[in-house]
């Protein structure tokens, strides 16, 4: 990996920055956002209000028409096993998404209700 | 809640908002030609200001009435128990729906005075207008919207629009589509109840 390449690997979410190292998935999970509908968007950042509005869904086609969606990511580090969660709220529009941006937890706020 | 048949124009209102300034500037224009021939403040007034005044309407009076409409109607439905689940603010149809009474509130921007709350079960079709056009590279759209049918009198409105053509996964037109698309949906659900409570399905 050249010098250009793991210094931008420093910006991207899935890079553990102690081991300078890509991490691997280690959970994945749609949920929808139901109380968040198209044009009413706002970032959050508090794992506490996902906690409460994020609900699994099995498929994107679950999520009805103007409903916000939201993958997690969970990553862990194969070197150190720090773990940290990335959610990436997004609209489904028929075929297409509009991605809002992605949230990162790094301390393990959310872990326990990726896994429950 | 009335029966009546839906008018998104009222011609009267249409007429007189464009053509009432041009009748004060003509009137005021021969004021001023047969008693201020020699000019002079009277003739700078009676020539001056009704082309201010009418410029001024026509820019922000009928934006106005509808601001105020809108926010008259808000009231009136909250005085009668409509519960506003969703509303859409376009630029010339404001539309409301209770969904689980079943029931529409339309008020449209040249119709202004005249609210109509009806059963949503006279909605006969709703869909979604993408407007996509072009082919390849060039494919895109200018306007987004949804229409529907109501006694047979289609109704459109928009929720994207552009002077310029997008391509058809630019956000905006995303959000347009989404808008349309949960519109669509709103109308259906708020059908299915109407149609639930007269006993029609």
């Amino acid at each position: 990996m050249g010098l250009i390449d793991r210094w931008l690997r420093q910006y991207q979410d899935d890079w553990c920055r102690s081991c300078k190292c890509a991490m691997e998935k280690h959970r994945k999970q749609l949920y929808a956002l139901p109380n968040v509908s198209v044009g009413h968007y706002v970032e959050r950042k508090e794992p506490d209000y996902y906690k409460k509005n994020l609900h699994p869904v099995n498929r994107k086609a679950d999520i009805p028409s103007g409903m916000y969606a939201c993958g997690a990511i969970q990553y862990r580090c194969p070197q150190c096993g720090k773990r940290l969660t990335v959610l990436d709220p997004f609209l489904p529009v028929r075929d297409e998404e509009k991605h809002e941006g992605n949230i990162v937890f790094q301390a393990g706020e959310l872990d326990d209700f990726l896994w429950r | 809640m009335n029966q009546k048949t839906v008018k998104k124009i009222n011609y009267v209102y249409l007429l007189l908002t464009i053509l009432l300034p041009i009748a004060l500037i003509a009137l005021l224009g021969f004021v001023g030609y047969k008693f201020f021939p020699d000019g002079g403040t009277g003739a700078v007034i009676c020539f001056m200001l009704p082309t201010a005044l009418s410029v001024v309407w026509w820019l922000f009076g009928p934006s106005t009435i509808w601001k105020l409409r809108k926010k008259a109607m808000e009231q009136q439905l909250d005085q009668q128990g409509f519960t506003r689940n969703q509303t859409f603010y376009g630029s010339t149809h404001t539309v409301v729906v209770d969904i689980r009474k079943g029931v529409i509130a339309l008020l449209f921007f040249w119709n202004p005075f005249e609210s109509f709350i009806i059963p949503a079960s006279r909605v006969t079709k709703a869909w979604t207008d993408d407007g996509a056009a072009g082919s390849g590279f060039l494919r895109g759209t200018s306007r987004v919207s949804f229409l529907f049918l109501i006694d047979g009198i289609k109704l459109r409105v928009d929720t994207f629009t552009s002077n310029q053509r997008w391509k058809m996964n630019d956000e905006h037109v995303l959000t347009g589509i989404s808008k349309a698309d949960m519109w669509v949906q709103v109308l259906a659900e708020a059908k299915e109840a109407s149609e639930l409570r007269n006993g029609t399905h």
